[in-house]
């Protein structure tokens, strides 16, 4: 409004040039200025003065419209020379829209190729938020699509997709309910009808923890995403579907594809007129996993068959559990299992909000866990070589040491004794035959002996030594590290107990040299455990993605190179021994379980293991690695409260190398002897 | 200006040897002047080509405006350049001394459209007459402007260039208001104030003294002022309607409300700033073409012209207004008769401030009011009564008694 104050400002300057003029122009008579019209007038003069009275007021008259073009043309020339520049950006702002065409996701295939996830094309009906204000529109709308009312406001109500986003009322609404919508804009304002794709997940729930799931972009990525600091990340749009979960999350920037873009000229109304540039969408690369569909789905029936049958027999608190296949040789995950499972779909189109209450309470077995890497449990008897290997390094026996097993151990006193999970006891025993008949008493006297050792946390450091309590790093979100105890922890985690019950005991070593207490494992990190023993120390890190497949042009593809996890050293003659006992626990330790790996013509060398928490059914463990003499692939399961490994465990592992090697497992023999 | 000299100066040369040369360059100069002597030039030339250069933007707004029907202007202005041959025919002194009757008569337009029957709403005012049996309708107030210009010369004209007693100004005074306040039933302010301003020129041209004449002004800004600060006080009446008090805001503050009258006066201005030197070209106005700038053809057509033809065209426009405005004040200036005198101040006034207001209204330095732009804006009324002012100076050419 300045350039408003200079113009009444020249205004004001050219009444009083016309106030000067009418002066000069007739020196001799008495002058009046009218100011009304900038126009000076000559009254009250000499009497003869008439017509020059009319001449002088007439050439203020000129002066007056003089101004008043001259004020206007200078207006102009500020305008339309000086500034024009800034009114042209207005103008252009004004007339165009850029318009986004979503890409379409890439797909997830698995390593032969088959379609996990895929995309399909659905049409959504999207509401302003402030269409909640508008009863009758979103009755109109609910009978439209066919929704309860109360449905459909809850909908728009919800700030699940950011609080000024559209809200989705509805997907895949027919072309019916389209076309009346856009037949009566006037009726619907606000509420648009957007083509969208949807993820399509042929398969249903399979793997569905491993592909994870994909949602509306949360405000937290959003601002994210347009935070300057974030240099290498995509820039998001409210309502982008990003992946939220899994594999969806994991490689997000390889899935996500490049918004198209348009440049439209538009009218007043937002109507079309015409368009200019464009960037034509680029849909995502495809993700090619590790995960064979044949292997995995054979894992996930075998895993729900277990869990259905120690249900149904008595055990109603087994709910859940988890399997995983590696490949030892490089890392790959062939299959990984976790029930109870959820169907990605329920998040296509946004998740209702019971759906979400249900997949993440606690009371429906959170189906969402990836217990896999997530799960974390005491890790009981698979964690019997490990322990063989740290009473080897640090001296504390031979593989000639013999031990004798009565069932009842008091290796600190009477007062202190430990009973063997084989209350008969195992009679002669050396570390070989420790791990084959998973006696208890080989490894408390070894858990005594890191007690009264000169370095007390020796079986602590070899735990840690192959991976345990730390994160293996696959490419999955929500991977948990588990724990080793030691003393400081103890220390710490009690600090409300008096000291002597925060203090480490012999009992913990006991404890931790058997995988009960408080060791907590995951399924992958003992799976990548037993991979190392397999392949004689070298650890690969696990791994769900193959390969990534550009999904224009060329179709480039960019193969994952595997990488080394660890890389243990250890005598040979150490892994022999430890072999040796877990190729016994497979042929050796009970005639029910060999029979299940009798009928396969590769060798088989496992453990079996029985997590023990007072007033509960123990979670069983079943870990092994197959061909026992070119190891090429470690199976691991476990299943929670589902009693002995050899009970339950056992069968999904022994059904995941059937389905691996196409050798079914024959064997209906039951096991009897409750082998730990 | 050079090259009529140039043209004349060999047949001044050879004026004694070949004086049937002589006989015929002044044939020639007879013909010429003939035309000048029947029309005064000067402010006709304007005006035509002020009237195409209107029928050409007008044209350029019907290729997107669906309300600009340019057929119709076409009629306006063959109505219109009727009406103005007629009146030029006609004595303009004959109406010298007809006062009472042109103040009956100007009442009346005033007032008929408020008459039952032939009264139309429309624009939120009624401002409309409907001619009966024929499907038009028409806005006497344009009209009226003029009959008051004649009106308030006719009484002006008898004080013979100083009004003596102060009960003669004020009884002018009161004689202008009524009209005004007329009017201002409509209600139509911005008519209105052309008629107010107008008025008073022609009384301040007829002798005013100029203590009177200050005096006035600072009642009507105290009138203003209360009626402005009533009208935004609750409870107290109001004077002025609502849009009229936003407009005045909006005015002072456009980002007050983008959306409602800010929007109008925003998009104006980037229309006339985004035209740039030379304009975006006929057809290819973004902000008056699709609907970004209301009434684009009607009271924003100054924006629309500036859009199409940039600084050049509305550089173009303002030259030929100040052609013809200067040139009926040189007419005025040459005449004898303080009657005529006054009649062309009054038509001449009526042209600057009507400039005034639309184009200084379209770049945000006068507040919006909905006047057409003289020849250019669509709408037949108007174009009419223009042509009758064309038609008045063309008189007083016509029947000057001698020229100056």
């Amino acid at each position: 409004m300045r350039a408003v104050l200079i113009i009444c400002g020249c205004l004001v300057l050219a009444a009083l040039a016309a106030f000067l003029y009418s002066r000069r122009a007739s020196l001799r008579e008495t002058f009046k200025l009218d100011i009304g019209n900038a126009a000076p007038t000559a009254a009250g003069g000499s009497d003869t003065s008439t017509e020059k009275g009319f001449h002088t007021r007439l050439v203020g008259l000129g002066i007056f419209s003089g101004t008043i073009l001259g004020v206007l043309a200078a207006r102009l020339f500020s305008m339309q020379l000086l500034s024009s520049h800034d009114y042209e950006e207005q103008a252009e702002s004004n007339r165009t829209r850029t318009v986004t065409t979503a890409a379409p996701r890439g797909r997830i295939l698995d390593r032969n190729g088959v379609e996990l996830v895929t995309n399909r094309p659905c049409l959504a009906v999207a509401a302003e938020p402030d269409v909640v204000d508008d009863e009758i529109e979103m009755q109109l709308l609910a009978n439209l699509i066919g929704m309860p009312y109360l449905a459909v406001r809850r909908k728009i109500q919800s700030q699940n997709e950011g609080a000024q986003s559209k809200r989705t009322v509805a997907v895949d609404v027919s072309r019916r309910v389209v076309a009346y919508i856009d037949e009566h804009p006037y009726l619907f304002e606000g509420v648009e009808v957007q083509e969208r794709t949807e993820r399509l997940y042929p398969n249903g729930s399979l793997a569905a923890h491993v592909l994870g799931y994909t949602g509306t972009v949360s405000q937290e990525q959003l601002e994210w995403s347009q935070d300057p600091r974030n240099t290498e990340g995509i820039k998001y749009n409210a309502g982008d579907v990003v992946g939220q979960a899994g594999v969806e999350w994991q490689y997000e920037s390889v899935l996500q594809g490049i918004r198209g873009e348009q440049v439209v000229y538009v009218d007043a109304y937002g109507s079309v007129l015409d368009s200019s540039s464009s960037i034509d969408p680029q849909s995502g690369s495809d993700v090619v996993l590790t995960i064979d569909v044949k292997v995995e789905r054979v894992a996930e029936e075998s895993l729900e068959r277990v869990i259905k049958r120690v249900h149904d027999s008595g055990q109603p608190d087994c709910l859940a559990g988890c399997a995983v296949a590696i490949d030892v040789t490089n890392g790959e995950i062939i299959a990984a299992a976790s029930e109870p499972t959820y169907n990605p779909s329920v998040f296509t189109g946004g998740i209702s909000y019971d759906d979400w209450e249900r997949l993440s309470s606690e009371e429906s077995g959170s189906p969402l866990l990836n217990r896999v890497i997530s799960g974390q449990y005491p890790s009981a008897s698979t964690i019997k070589p490990l322990g063989t290997f740290a009473a080897l390094d640090y001296g504390l026996a031979t593989p000639e040491t013999s031990y004798y097993c009565t069932g009842w151990w008091t290796g600190f006193g009477e007062d202190y004794g430990q009973y063997c999970w084989n209350h008969d006891g195992h009679g002669g025993m050396t570390l070989q035959t420790g791990i084959t008949y998973s006696c208890d008493v080989v490894f408390y006297e070894i858990g005594m002996g890191f007690f009264y050792s000169d370095n007390p946390e020796g079986l602590q450091e070899t735990y840690r030594k192959w991976g345990l309590g730390s994160a293996t790093g696959i490419d999955l979100p929500s991977e948990e590290s588990g724990r080793v105890p030691d003393a400081e922890w103890k220390w710490n985690y009690w600090d409300t107990s008096p000291d002597d019950a925060r203090s480490w005991q012999g009992g913990d070593s006991t404890n931790l040299s058997i995988g009960q207490g408080d060791l907590l494992v995951t399924l992958l990190q003992m799976a990548c455990v037993y991979s190392g023993i397999a392949t004689r120390g070298t650890i690969w890190r696990p791994h769900v993605l193959k390969s990534v497949r550009s999904s224009t042009g060329s179709g480039t593809v960019i193969d994952h190179s595997p990488e080394i996890l660890h890389s243990i050293q250890e005598e040979s003659g150490h892994y022999d021994l430890v072999q040796a006992g877990l190729s016994g626990v497979i042929y050796e330790e009970s005639a029910a379980q060999a029979s299940h790996f009798t009928n396969m013509n590769e060798l088989v060398a496992g453990k079996t293991g029985t997590a023990e928490r007072a007033g509960q059914n123990p979670t069983g463990w079943f870990i092994a690695y197959v061909p026992a003499d070119k190891p090429k692939y470690c199976v691991a399961s476990l299943v929670e409260k589902g009693g002995y490994g050899s009970e339950s465990a056992m069968y999904v592992v022994r059904d995941i190398m059937g389905a691996i090697y196409d050798e079914p497992d024959t064997s209906d023999a039951v096991d009897s002897s409750g082998v730990r | 200006m050079a090259a009529p000299e140039l043209g004349a100066s060999p047949a001044q040369r050879h004026m004694g040897a070949s004086p049937r040369r002589d006989d015929a360059s002044q044939v020639q100069r007879r013909s010429k002047s003939s035309l000048a002597q029947t029309f005064y030039l000067p402010q006709l030339v304007p005006a035509l080509l002020l009237i195409a250069y209107g029928a050409v933007v007008i044209w350029s707004a019907s290729l997107n405006i669906y309300d600009a029907n340019f057929p119709r202007h076409i009629i306006g202005i063959v109505l219109g350049l009727a009406t103005a041959w007629f009146i030029r025919n006609y004595d303009y002194r004959a109406f010298a001394n007809m006062s009472t009757a042109l103040f009956v008569f100007d009442c009346l337009l005033m007032i008929s459209p408020r008459i039952p029957g032939l009264g139309v709403f429309g624009m939120g005012m009624t401002g409309w007459v409907r001619v009966p049996f024929i499907h038009l309708t028409f806005q006497p107030s344009e009209v009226a402007k003029i009959v008051t210009i004649f009106l308030m010369a006719s009484l002006g004209a008898q004080y013979n260039g100083k009004i003596e007693s102060l009960r003669e100004y004020v009884k002018l005074c009161a004689i202008l208001t009524v009209p005004f306040l007329l009017i201002l039933l409509q209600p139509d302010l911005g008519t209105g104030l052309i008629v107010l301003v107008t008025g008073a020129s022609i009384i301040i041209c007829s002798g005013a003294r100029r203590s009177w004449v200050l005096v006035t002004i600072g009642l009507i800004v105290a009138v203003a002022t209360i009626a402005i600060i009533t009208s935004m006080t609750p409870g107290l009446p109001h004077i002025l309607k609502e849009y009229q008090l936003n407009r005045l805001i909006v005015f002072v503050d456009p980002s007050v409300d983008p959306g409602g009258s800010g929007y109008n006066l925003q998009q104006s201005k980037i229309a006339v700033g985004s035209g740039g030197l030379f304009g975006k070209g006929i057809g290819n106005a973004s902000q008056s073409g699709t609907g970004f700038l209301p009434e684009a053809h009607t009271d924003f057509v100054f924006a629309l012209l500036s859009e199409e033809f940039g600084f050049v065209g509305s550089i173009s426009l303002l030259a030929l207004f100040g052609w013809m405005i200067f040139a009926t004040l040189e007419l005025a200036q040459r005449l004898e008769q303080p009657f005529g005198k006054l009649v062309l101040a009054g038509i001449v006034t009526m042209w600057s401030f009507q400039v005034l207001q639309e184009v200084g209204m379209c770049i945000g330095i006068m507040p919006i009011t909905g006047i057409p732009l003289p020849f250019i804006s669509f709408g037949s009324t108007s174009m009419v009564a223009q042509c009758m002012a064309i038609g008045v100076v063309q008189s007083v050419w016509h029947f000057r008694t001698k020229a100056a």
